[in-house]
């Protein structure tokens, strides 16, 4: 995939995050912080409910350069974690291509990315760089 | 709660990082990935890669493996207050599935900050270095944890 400077790259809109999303993503990531499936534990913290993973909203932003840039091309993710992510929630991401340079021969492409909720609030959001060739 | 100096000092040991499809395909599943490189040996190789390909935040699962290898359990945080602030991942290889890799934690940094609302923010950032069998660079995971501040002592 070839990209110009200020080129917007596909955006993908993720199903609402469920509860089973959750509990699979804790046995895939290892994370079993109960703030992240068990309701009673979450209100005990002073959260209305169960949240989702931060690095769920990172590994979705995984996929966005992965499918923009083709599986395996992503050089470098970096992301700062902005907001919580409720169960309900229909996580949008987005991204788009400030600058590209050569590096070691090959075009990079450095881009904004961000994952945002229904209200348009940012959850997660970075920068990634992806090899175009 | 100040960190304790000798953590920052102390070398975590290597662990092992054994990439198995069953775990590459659970992990796809979660994210609700459809892309075949993650779950189809063919389509993997047909994209060039030796077998199922890892998704780009995968390894991030060897945190919570062991005590031992990982600095967080010893930095002595207040669980209430420790935020997971940041995080990075800089890509130098394929990650693959049959691929044996090791790792280890090192703190890279340890800084202080002066909270918004008074008090001390502690910001630490926890790099693991992942090398292939053959001592290749693989991965590079850095981890931002943030202490915030304290709160006011509530009035008696």
């Amino acid at each position: 995939m070839s990209y110009r400077a200020g080129d917007r790259l596909p955006e993908i809109v993720k199903d609402p995050i469920a509860k089973v999303q959750l509990v699979m993503y804790a046995g895939a990531s290892g994370d079993f912080n109960l703030i992240h499936f068990d309701d009673e534990t979450a209100r005990s913290r002073g959260l209305k409910g169960v949240i989702a993973h931060g690095m769920l909203s990172m590994a979705f932003l995984g996929q966005l350069t992965d499918s923009a840039f083709g599986a395996g091309r992503t050089r470098r993710l970096e992301v700062n974690f902005r907001g919580m992510v409720n169960l309900g929630d229909v996580i949008t991401l987005r991204g788009a291509v400030d600058e590209v340079r050569e590096e070691r021969g090959r075009a990079l492409a450095v881009c904004s990315i961000e994952a945002v909720n229904q209200e348009g609030g940012v959850v997660t959001s970075g920068q990634a760089e992806a090899w175009m060739d | 709660m100040p960190l304790d100096p000798t953590v920052l000092e102390r070398e975590f040991p290597e662990f092992e990082f054994n990439v198995e499809r069953g775990k590459i395909r659970e992990f796809a599943m979660a994210l609700g990935l459809k892309d075949p490189v993650h779950f189809d040996v063919e389509a993997a190789r047909a994209a060039g890669y030796d077998d199922l390909l890892a998704p780009p935040t995968f390894t991030r699962q060897f945190w919570h493996e062991n005590d031992e290898n990982d600095p967080m359990p010893h930095l002595g945080y207040d669980p209430k207050r420790r935020l997971h602030g940041e995080q990075e991942f800089e890509y130098h290889k394929p990650l693959v599935a049959g691929m044996s890799l090791r790792g280890r934690n090192v703190i890279v940094s340890n800084r202080e900050k002066e909270g918004r609302r008074g008090g001390k923010m502690i910001f630490v950032v926890i790099e693991t270095r992942f090398v292939d069998e053959g001592g290749e660079l693989v991965q590079v995971a850095r981890r931002t944890l943030i202490e915030t501040a304290a709160p006011p002592k509530e009035s008696e």
